[in-house]
């Protein structure tokens, strides 16, 4: 699959981030191979496969926490051999973990990365006004992260990354631990941080929730993107070849395979 | 300078953590006392001239043992919640990460110093020479524990964030800190022999410690996330079996 075949419009500007011929290999096991991705701004791209396709992975090499072993990874219309601190700044990377400090309150661990960040001279919005907007209660700020149930620590880790206005939100399951009404929350939010302009690639088994939100979406199996769908046109054949994956996958035990069209 | 104000922001961080639950410092402190129990209960009837090469050996050893254990323990608080990567993907220089994490490290080893130099100071006679040249003491145990926190914070970093097992810290740093433990132990027998070359001594150190933290500081990057930049396949032939599946 080509990167341009990967790309909604070929009309649109130089992608947010992009990847070319990106292979990476623990040992002997070949985790990626060859993976072409391009992620527009104003998009949300949908990042789907079975457990153990490579999608970490893959976030790890955008958010710069691994370096390929072989092909070219953009950053913001430049070649991003390394993902230096500047390139760090207009990026935000939630994974499947919250990563947030249990020793200290969520406030804490909030104003932590929002103190880094002005540290550089940059600015963050209000993590007020994000954590409002996903549902979390401003009360059990100061309650240390330990007391914290899976939900709401995904909710902090969430309003640290938007905090910052990113271009580019790597999001990996950010619907894990959120109740029906937060992951409606946070999909209100990601459709304001796309109209905002923001490229967002998601990962997910919530089927249902990545083709309500999404502009693409893309299959990982055993390391290759093999499948791409847009919002419109083969949606049917990706449901289809999705199930089959899903199906076919070793241990998920999370998804069903999805309804077909 | 913004590498210092996020190494402070980072080590205040630490601080704050540390002092709601004293973790590392009970630790490493409680560790430090029985440690000096061991050695008296040991040592102390050995003759003043059989004594006096103890003290270095067990000043050293000390702090060795309780280095790798703080080592260990403060990069346990990133591992068991992964935060050190949520670090790596913010916008904060990696060398500022280091700065902070080895500062603490630093920091709980001469906490522990103060227990330990005067618990051997009281416990053996061959010590007394350490209430005599206070200054030159406190240098020397600053200057062996940096070079020792030096590379052992690059390490246990490594493994922090590779998924390796504690116990392989243990193994990498011992060697790897040699030259500056045996640097210790010479300028300690200096310092207890009062050996007129001692500030040489202590400058052979502090030259040893600058090139420690300059190498530590220059490959915590790569240890962290890895070396070299990607390169495109063409020039990489073991790659070239990572097929691409064609699209349907």
């Amino acid at each position: 699959m080509s990167a341009a075949a990967l790309r909604p419009d070929a009309e649109q500007p130089a992608p947010v981030a992009a990847l070319t011929g990106v292979a990476q290999r623990f040992g002997r096991q070949v985790v990626l191979r060859s993976v072409d991705l391009e992620l527009p701004a104003g998009t949300i791209v949908g990042l789907v496969g079975a457990n153990g396709a490579g999608k970490t992975t893959l976030f790890s090499i955008l958010a710069g926490l691994l370096q390929p072993d072989a092909g070219e990874r953009h950053l913001f219309g430049s070649p991003a051999d390394e993902v230096d601190a500047a390139a760090r700044a207009r990026l935000a990377y939630v994974a499947h973990a919250p990563q947030l400090y249990a020793g200290l309150s969520a406030r804490e661990n909030l104003a932590l990365f929002a103190d880094l960040r002005r540290a550089c001279g940059l600015t963050t919005r209000p993590a007020d006004e994000v954590l409002l907007a996903l549902g979390l209660p401003l009360a059990v700020l100061d309650r240390p992260l330990a007391t914290h149930s899976r939900g709401m620590a995904q909710r902090v880790a969430l309003a640290r990354a938007l905090a910052g206005r990113p271009e580019l939100l790597l999001l990996d399951e950010p619907f894990t631990a959120l109740d029906a009404r937060g992951r409606e929350q946070l999909a209100q939010v990601l459709l304001a941080e796309r109209a905002r302009g923001a490229a967002i690639l998601l990962s997910s088994h919530d089927f249902d929730t990545l083709l309500a939100i999404c502009d693409r979406v893309v299959l990982l199996e055993r390391g290759a993107l093999v499948r791409s769908a847009a919002h419109e046109g083969d949606r049917a054949e990706f449901r289809r070849s999705a199930a089959a994956i899903w199906q076919a996958g070793p241990d998920d035990p999370v998804s069903p395979a999805p309804d077909l069209c | 300078m913004r590498v210092v104000r996020q190494a402070v922001l980072l080590l205040r961080s630490e601080l704050r953590q540390e002092l709601r639950d004293f973790e590392l410092l009970l630790s490493a402190g409680f560790f430090t006392l029985v440690l000096l129990a061991m050695f008296y209960l040991s040592f102390a009837s050995l003759p003043v001239k059989h004594s006096l090469p103890a003290v270095p050996a067990m000043l050293w050893l000390t702090i060795a043992f309780v280095g790798v254990l703080t080592l260990t323990r403060a990069f346990d608080r990133e591992r068991e919640a992964d935060t050190l990567r949520a670090l790596l993907a913010a916008p904060v220089e990696r060398l500022a990460i280091y700065l902070a994490k080895a500062a603490l490290c630093l920091l709980v080893l001469m906490l522990c110093c103060l227990v330990l130099v005067p618990g051997l100071w009281l416990m053996f006679p061959g010590g007394a020479a350490f209430a005599e040249q206070p200054g030159q003491t406190a240098l020397l145990v600053l200057l062996g524990c940096g070079g020792y926190v030096a590379v052992g914070t690059l390490f246990a970093a490594g493994l922090a964030t590779g998924g390796g097992k504690n116990t392989l810290l243990f193994i990498i740093l011992y060697p790897l800190t040699t030259p500056i433990l045996l640097y210790a132990l010479a300028t300690t027998r200096a310092l207890l022999d009062r050996h007129p070359d001692l500030p040489g001594f202590l400058g052979q150190m502090a030259a040893l410690d600058l090139i420690l933290f300059a190498l530590a500081a220059l490959l915590f990057e790569t240890v962290l996330v890895g070396a070299g930049v990607a390169h495109r396949p063409r020039d990489r032939p073991r790659d070239r079996n990572l097929s691409r599946k064609p699209a349907p």
